[in-house]
């Protein structure tokens, strides 16, 4: 597959200066939501992470919405496929556009929740289940990603964001569930049990899985109708 | 003589669509009009000659390019520009251009400026604010300013009041007399058609109608007015696209006209009254309402 690199970059760089006053945004968000996590209370605890799960979805959402639906929604797609890229080029274009406006804020967040967990009083046995937190919110990223790369109606990639997003509320009633990854929670050490081991690497796989199918098989069309 | 693009027997399907046994050829430095109704194929061809869009059956084949295989390289010597195109409304036009000149590397800044200029354009200004024909002109000047051999134009004019129409197809017909580039565009209204283009194609429910030099169809097209009865069979001859009878007067619209045609409607009994030129647009829908290849 011959890809052009320097119409990607470009491409990419695009994306990254459309959406960068925003991403920061996030990120203050976030910045403010770890501050709470930071106070050490039951109650700005509760506050700053739920706050930090809310930024997180919306950085997601808005790198998807905005790259994919919304420049569908206002024909500007169609501009950008009228530059001389192929359907790969363009495939590569958008998952390293997305990959990289979602990451950023996605790790720098990462990064500030384990140093939070590991430099404060916090208990460090958060360690692992912030992991496991921050694991589906990827996961949740590929799924939605692939969807909106994969339809055409805005209607079913909105749907498959929300649905793939709110998920994560079942998804941490059912950790809350298992012994293994609950009991550790309160621990002041960082303690790596098998079923947390086990569905991070689940959740990560399905993440590339879906991300290299998805980039596959849009990457192998002829021509973009 | 080269060639700008060649379609040989082209046929796309879409679920409610298809396109049928399409050939059209354009010699280089032509100017075409794609005429047809909305939902006649015209977008669905100019897709086709950009790669957008794979055929189903047959060969296109640009700037020497055989599509979609090669349409990266051909979409380096191509402006394409449709109606259903727009540009980031939160950026202005300098951003815009920055960012086509950095992947096409026959963009000409000088050009650019003197093109700014013409359109009456302010780079500066986020595109957010513009009007619907100042986006289109920028829209334009993205595409002329690469230098492109072949521009195609999908509808540039669609959903523009009369003034920016009109300033739209001034700036375009005085851009298009500068350069021998080969252009292809497509429009639901012939008067933009008569405008600029040398030669004439039609395109009716996926199928290519009619296709001819512009001045031909105009000679060969004539209304023929006659007194008399209407004889049977008359619309069946080759020349006639359409035959009505008004009392004793008949109406034809004829994509065939020659010195001898009056001698044999005198043998069925009518006499000529007279004949006249005919519009694009009343050729247009003739040629439709005709159904057959003009």
């Amino acid at each position: 597959m011959n890809l052009n690199i320097p119409v990607i970059r470009l491409l990419v760089a695009k994306d990254w200066h459309l959406f960068r006053k925003q991403l920061a945004v996030y990120v203050l968000a976030g910045l403010v939501a770890l501050c709470f996590l930071g106070l050490g209370k039951p109650w700005a605890f509760y506050v700053g992470s739920l706050t930090l799960i809310i930024v997180l979805v919306s950085a997601a959402c808005f790198s998807i919405s905005t790259s994919l639906v919304v420049e569908r929604k206002e024909q500007t797609l169609a501009f950008v496929m009228s530059l001389p890229v192929s359907p790969a080029d363009f495939t590569v274009a958008k998952l390293a556009g997305n990959l990289l406006t979602f990451l950023v804020p996605f790790l720098v967040l990462l990064a500030g929740t384990l140093g939070l967990v590991l430099f404060t009083p916090l208990p460090d046995g958060l360690f692992v289940y912030a992991l496991l937190i921050f694991a589906w919110l990827l996961f949740a990223f590929a799924v939605s990603w692939a969807v909106a790369m994969s339809v055409e109606s805005e209607g079913w990639a909105t749907f498959g964001m929300i649905g793939s997003m709110v998920l994560i509320n079942p998804y941490i009633m059912a950790l809350a569930q298992v012994p293994a990854i609950s009991d550790r929670v309160r621990e002041d050490a960082v303690v790596w049990t098998a079923p947390a081991v086990a569905i991070l690497a689940t959740l990560a796989a399905l993440a590339l899985a879906i991300i290299a199918a998805t980039t596959w098989h849009h990457a192998r069309k002829p021509a973009f109708y | 003589m080269s060639l700008a693009f060649s379609l040989s027997g082209i046929g796309k399907r879409y679920p409610h669509f298809a396109l049928q046994d399409v050939s059209l050829d354009l010699p280089e430095g032509q100017v075409m009009g794609l005429v047809g109704v909305n939902g006649a194929g015209k977008t669905t061809l100019l897709r086709l000659l950009t790669g957008l869009a794979a055929p189903d059956a047959g060969e296109v084949v640009v700037l020497g390019h055989r599509l979609p295989q090669g349409q990266v390289a051909a979409r380096r010597e191509i402006g394409f520009a449709s109606e259903d195109m727009r540009l980031y409304r939160s950026q202005t036009l300098r951003w815009h251009m920055d960012l086509v000149a950095a992947i096409y590397p026959g963009w000409r800044e000088d050009y650019a400026a003197e093109l700014v200029r013409r359109f009456d354009l302010r780079p500066q200004q986020v595109l957010g604010g513009c009007s619907h024909g100042q986006r289109v002109k920028a829209l334009l000047l993205l595409c002329l300013a690469r230098r492109p051999r072949l521009l195609l134009l999908d509808e540039p004019t669609t959903g523009l009041d009369p003034v920016a129409r009109l300033e739209v197809l001034e700036a375009l017909a005085e851009v298009l007399r500068d350069e021998r580039r080969s252009v292809l565009f497509s429009s639901h209204n012939t008067h933009d058609v008569e405008q600029l283009a040398d030669a004439i194609a039609f395109v009716h429910e996926g199928r290519l109608v009619a296709c001819a030099d512009r001045h031909a169809f105009l000679e060969r097209w004539r209304r023929v007015l006659c007194q008399g009865a209407l004889p049977a069979g008359l619309d069946a001859w080759p020349e006639v696209a359409v035959a009505r009878a008004n009392g004793s007067l008949v109406e034809l619209k004829v994509r065939d006209w020659h010195p001898g045609l009056p001698a044999r409607l005198a043998a069925q009994g009518l006499t000529v009254q007279r004949d006249d030129p005919m519009s694009l647009e009343d050729i247009f829908v003739s040629a439709v309402r005709a159904g057959a290849v003009a």
